[in-house]
């Protein structure tokens, strides 16, 4: 039985359709990340499940109950905000006990569990301080302790890393990938960043325009894409989209040909000759000389990243530079003439309506 | 650098702005203040003294016997008392009213609030003549004349557009977050209100405490309009009932006038750092 379904929900405001019809189904114990662009109505979604939003149409149910029209409170859910949303007036202490006094539980009661979680988190000697004596990642862990204290069936976290610097968005990003293997709970995630949801999810959910665009393991989406949105947002840098056309090769065998080259489509056993976009990711190109060359372009600027570089390049057959990733050799300047192999099997081609062929 | 600092340095021209700014606001203070000095300094002269033409004159002894007089005098005991009944519900009343209708403009909006919170606020600007007579037949016909009771009403009333504009306001900057974070943790509305909203809008209480406080126990128009006899008097009408029948007791009166103004200048003091920072709310980033 799913501990999170959701069936056929959407959400209105006014005539702005948030959400259209999602259809979701989360087990026990899973890790599920929602992505999208702004607007997607992935933090809609979250807030729906919580019950801070209501439902326009469809039903929620978690733990097997239907609770689309139950209190946020009795859904049995906890939240995470990306604000922290710690109260300014409390400490650390009485932040992370907010939900266990307003339940009228036993002070000693209380303070057993604050110290549980503190300790649980490592932030035992925080317990006095007021938020605005905290860091911003020590906020967080404040902010977490609070939703764990009440040993919620689903945790729901609302981009809670985007406020911290990137040395410590990716510490706490390890914090949280413990966090989830200690307390086996349910967890939704919503963020924006890519890295975040391919190394926390067990399955990823990519939202756009209120829909779901695919549903996967981050292997899976990352391999293979069901449609050319999903397969430009997950993975950086983005994939490179060439336009490109479908034709019979010399024995009958599809080709891929965009500009002068022509690849084997050899997947495309079926499919419709004519105008297709072909998607190839920055790491499945690279620098070749001679014969293995596909192609040639000349070298625009180069980003060097340490261990590697991203070199954008001019081609005839495309508008857009097209990206290539380079481990540290050969090295490559702006100018040079360069010849680029696609590697087979690694690329993807999209019909004229998006989807993969 | 060192070149630069070999430059002559350049003819500094002088400023007379600051000079004449300074004397202008010092002058402006002087008369600020010279009211209460003139107070003050009756309060500490005997009838005679002051009846000589010395009421601006530093006096070579202090006379406590106004003092003495007012704080043994009854009456007075009376006025203040009576001025704490009004002052103390009608300044909580309002304050809550205001803050219930401020938290609802502000968190939970409706179709039509803002017409509703543009209505109530409008009432800060009727003058109370307009609704001078209404309000007297209104309570007449009530029995209510001669009683505390209409001016705790009307005060209350007349609050309450202050106390929702400011506590709206003030509740508006409190993040929303922090509201869903509550209503997440189990808490209801009013939970939301008094654990979470009010206790971070103490600024915001401080400055209307002060101010509604302050207007109440100074107010001397409603009182005299709704009381009657001197056992309803409030401190302000107090005052002037202390005026002799012949002639007016300077000292008596500056005297009361001091000891009238203490219990403001209490709370002001008392609110006065949270006072600041609500005036000056909003006025600078974070």
């Amino acid at each position: 039985m799913a501990e999170l379904a959701l069936h056929g929900v959407s959400k209105r405001f006014g005539s702005v359709l948030a959400v259209d019809g999602v259809d979701l189904e989360i087990a026990h114990g899973e890790f599920v990340v929602l992505v999208g662009p702004s607007g997607c109505g992935k933090s809609t979604l979250l807030r729906m499940i919580s019950g801070l939003e209501s439902v326009s149409e469809g039903r929620i149910a978690i733990g097997g109950r239907d609770v689309t029209d139950v209190a946020p409170a009795r859904r049995g859910v906890a939240m995470v905000f990306q604000s922290y949303a710690l109260f300014p007036h409390m400490t650390a202490a009485q932040n992370i006990g907010f939900g266990l006094r307003l339940a009228k539980v036993p002070k000693a009661e209380i303070a057993r569990r604050v110290n549980e979680v503190a300790a649980t988190l490592q932030i035992e000697e925080l317990l006095g301080r007021y938020p605005r004596e905290l860091s911003g990642g020590q906020r967080q862990r404040v902010a977490i302790g609070r939703s764990i204290i009440r040993d919620p069936r689903v945790f729901l976290f609302d981009e809670p890393l985007s406020n911290l610097d990137a040395a410590l968005r990716v510490r706490m990003r390890l914090e949280i990938a413990r966090l989830r293997d200690r307390l086996d709970a349910t967890m939704v995630y919503v963020t924006h960043d890519q890295t975040e949801a391919m190394t926390l999810a067990d399955r990823i959910v990519v939202l756009d325009r209120g829909r779901i665009e695919q549903v996967g393991a981050p292997g899976a989406l990352y391999d293979a894409p069901a449609n050319r949105f999903v397969a430009g947002f997950i993975g950086a840098p983005a994939m490179n989209f060439i336009p490109a056309a479908i034709e019979a090769g010399e024995g009958g065998e599809p080709q891929v040909r965009f500009g002068p080259v022509t690849l084997p489509a050899g997947r495309l056993h079926d499919a419709a000759s004519g105008p297709v976009t072909l998607g190839v990711r920055p790491e499945h190109l690279s620098i070749a000389t001679g014969a293995e060359a596909d192609f040639r372009g000349r070298v625009e600027i180069v980003e060097k990243l340490g261990a590697e570089s991203l070199a954008y390049l001019q081609t005839e057959f495309s508008t857009e530079p097209v990206t290539i990733r380079i481990p540290e050799q050969p090295v490559v300047r702006p100018g040079d003439e360069v010849g680029v192999r696609v590697a087979r099997e690694r690329f993807h081609l999209f019909g004229e309506t998006g989807a993969v062929l | 650098m060192a070149d630069a600092a070999c430059l002559p340095a350049p003819a500094r021209r002088f400023n007379p702005w600051p000079a004449v700014i300074f004397i202008a606001l010092a002058v402006l203070a002087l008369l600020f203040l010279a009211p209460t000095a003139g107070v003050l300094l009756s309060s500490i002269k005997t009838t005679r003294d002051i009846a000589l033409g010395q009421l601006w004159t530093i006096p070579s002894e202090l006379f406590w016997g106004n003092y003495a007089e007012v704080l043994g005098n009854p009456a007075v005991h009376r006025y203040f008392l009576n001025t704490a009944l009004v002052t103390a519900p009608a300044t909580v009343a309002s304050i809550a009213l205001g803050s219930l209708a401020g938290y609802v403009f502000a968190k939970l909006p409706f179709r039509g609030s803002n017409l509703l919170f543009l209505v109530i606020v409008s009432g800060m600007f009727f003058p109370p003549q307009v609704i001078l007579i209404p309000l007297f037949r209104l309570f007449n016909a009530m029995d209510l004349i001669d009683t505390l009771y209409p001016i705790i009403v009307i005060h209350t009333a007349m609050g309450i557009p202050i106390c929702t504009l400011l506590m709206r306001n003030f509740f508006a900057t409190v993040p929303n977050a922090l509201r869903e974070a509550a209503i997440l943790e189990g808490a209801n509305e009013w939970q939301v209100l008094t654990r979470v909203a009010l206790p971070l809008s103490l600024p915001a209480l401080a400055v209307l405490a002060t101010l509604q406080f302050t207007w109440i126990w100074n107010d001397f128009l409603w009182p005299l309009i709704f009381t009657q006899s001197d056992e309803k008097r409030t401190i302000m009408l107090g005052i002037v009932n202390l005026q002799g029948q012949y002639s007016v007791a300077w000292g008596v009166q500056g005297s009361l006038s001091l000891i009238a103004s203490l219990p403001t200048l209490v709370v002001f003091l008392f609110f006065q750092r949270y006072f600041i920072k609500g005036m000056t709310m909003g006025a600078v980033k974070g």
